[in-house]
């Protein structure tokens, strides 16, 4: 195996499988954590990823495909690319990224960690990678929050560019983007909200 | 330059006194809160009679008459209403008094910017937690100087989280350090655990935490709520600094005073080769002498305000916050 990248979460190797090279994503114990609560969250993301993953092949969108599954470990195929955060990328690439995740929401997927960090370019097209904070879920307010992280982290110009990339895919843009937009009203300082 | 601070924003009435860059005084009052927790008028009414002596006391300490005084900042925000306005009402009357500039501090970004002085941080990632905040900085120079949030809370900030609970487990006094002592010695029960990329939220963890005190002894809820609550922040903070890829990271705010917490996040930036720094504890808690030292800052770089456009905002976000 050899380690082709070490992730917040989860280091990621290459293995050959029957002369293909596909990609062993493995969660890593946090020391910060205690033991308990560490390997308990890392076996459940395991598993939930590894269903998600599936979830996300079968609605065709570009994400790794799944291949197997162990206790810590996801076996899947592997993308040859870029990650977004290390590539520079026009304004073009981001409609396509907002079509996909229109794609994934349609199958009510929602990413959970939508970040520069997760999206990758291969050739002309962009995949999804790290399914590990997803969820299945009709919630508008979870698919809102992909689009926020996205946001956030990128330039307006090119969130733009998303935006309408998503409306063109999605079901239902207007409910979603609507609710991004209450979510960024929302105060936050909820200073006595339980007594 | 000799700024005077004042910082209201909560149960302290904070004064403190800045001389270029060096905080030579930092006096406070506090607002007893044992099991209660805040009523904002009543706390507001503790601050009026503090104030005056609290001044006088920070004067003396830093071995200057209030005639010495260069400059005024105090809180606009964010924090309680009647609090800050017992601040503002006592900086006006020092700046109007004396004649001297008055600046307008947002207490977050002065607690991140004396945190990144006292840990020699050039542009830190900042995990700022308090009662009423928790959230992920960075500092930004578009339009203008300021921090901007890459991560937050959904709902409540973790210091109330966890006040709210040691209330509801009947902790005397209810707050972080009382569930901390609880806390050791106990076993880990499960909880809910929210982390969303670099946002969190802690309702969910403090309703269901409030539950299991039926189910599990007090020590086990108290250490699994700690161990919940702050394994959160550490994750979406380990996220934040690879996404920024910041070799520097700052722990700042009430809830920073927890060594627990500072442990956890020493192992964060250990694992992601940052460098890890947080300032004392005396300006981790609430404080005027953070407040002194920004405003020092800020009167320097001409931003200081009208006395007519001095007022207070409960909800001054700290990405609205021109900073020096």
């Amino acid at each position: 195996m050899k380690l082709i990248n070490s992730g917040a979460e989860a280091k990621i190797y290459s293995e050959m499988l029957f002369g293909t090279e596909i990609v062993v994503k493995e969660r890593r114990a946090k020391p910060y954590r205690i033991a308990q609560l560490d390997s308990e969250l890392r076996e459940a993301r395991t598993k939930s990823e590894a269903r998600i993953l599936y979830e996300v092949g079968v609605a065709g969108v570009n994400a790794p495909r799944l291949l197997g599954l162990g206790k810590f470990k996801i076996y899947s195929t592997r993308i040859e690319g870029k990650l977004l955060i290390d590539d520079g990328v026009g304004k073009i690439g981001f409609s396509k990224i907002g079509e996909q995740l229109a794609r994934m929401h349609n199958a009510n997927v929602a990413h959970g960690d939508f970040t520069p960090a997760n999206i990758m370019k291969s050739g002309k097209e962009y995949f999804i990678i790290d399914f590990g904070l997803s969820e299945i879920t009709a919630s508008v307010e979870e698919k809102a929050i992909d689009l926020l992280l996205l946001k956030r982290s990128v330039e307006p110009g090119q969130y733009r560019e998303f935006a309408k990339g998503y409306a063109r895919i999605s079901k239902d843009p207007k409910t979603v983007i609507a609710r991004l937009e209450e979510i960024e009203k929302r105060g936050r300082y909820q200073v006595r909200t339980l007594a | 330059m000799l700024v005077i601070g004042i910082e209201s924003s909560a149960h302290t009435f904070g004064v403190g006194i800045c001389d270029d860059g060096k905080v030579i005084a930092n006096e406070k009052m506090m607002f007893n809160i044992s099991d209660k927790g805040l009523i904002p008028g009543k706390v507001a009414e503790t601050h009026v009679k503090n104030a005056p002596k609290t001044v006088e006391i920070a004067l003396k300490a830093a071995g200057i008459k209030i005639g010495d005084i260069e400059g005024v900042g105090y809180t606009r925000g964010p924090g309680l209403g009647p609090c800050l306005q017992v601040g503002e009402l006592t900086a006006k009357s020092i700046a109007k008094r004396l004649g001297v500039k008055i600046a307008q501090v947002n207490h977050g970004a002065a607690h991140v910017e004396i945190a990144r002085s006292a840990a020699k941080m050039k542009d830190p990632l900042a995990l700022y937690v308090s009662g009423g905040n928790s959230q992920i900085l960075k500092s930004s120079e578009k339009p203008f100087r300021h921090y901007e949030i890459i991560g937050e809370t959904f709902d409540i900030g973790v210091g109330n989280m966890i006040d709210n609970f040691a209330r509801a487990a009947k902790l005397n006094p209810a707050w972080g350090s009382t569930v901390a002592k609880m806390a050791q010695g106990g076993k880990y029960v499960r909880l809910p655990y929210t982390v969303k990329g670099m946002d969190f939220a802690f309702t969910g963890l403090l309703t269901s935490a409030i539950k299991m005190l039926d189910k599990a002894s007090k020590e086990d809820v108290c250490y699994s709520i700690q161990e919940t609550a702050f394994s959160m922040l550490c994750e979406a903070t380990e996220r934040a600094l690879l996404l920024t890829k910041s070799r520097e990271l700052c722990v700042c705010g009430g809830v920073a005073q927890s060594s627990r917490l500072r442990e956890m996040l020493g192992m964060v930036a250990k694992e992601n080769s940052a460098r890890f720094g947080f300032a004392s504890n005396e300006f981790n808690a609430d404080n005027g002498g953070m407040i002194a030292f920004l405003a020092e800052r800020m009167l320097k770089a001409g931003m200081d305000s009208n006395i007519s456009e001095c007022g207070v905002e409960q909800r001054y976000r700290i990405d609205r916050a021109r900073i020096a």
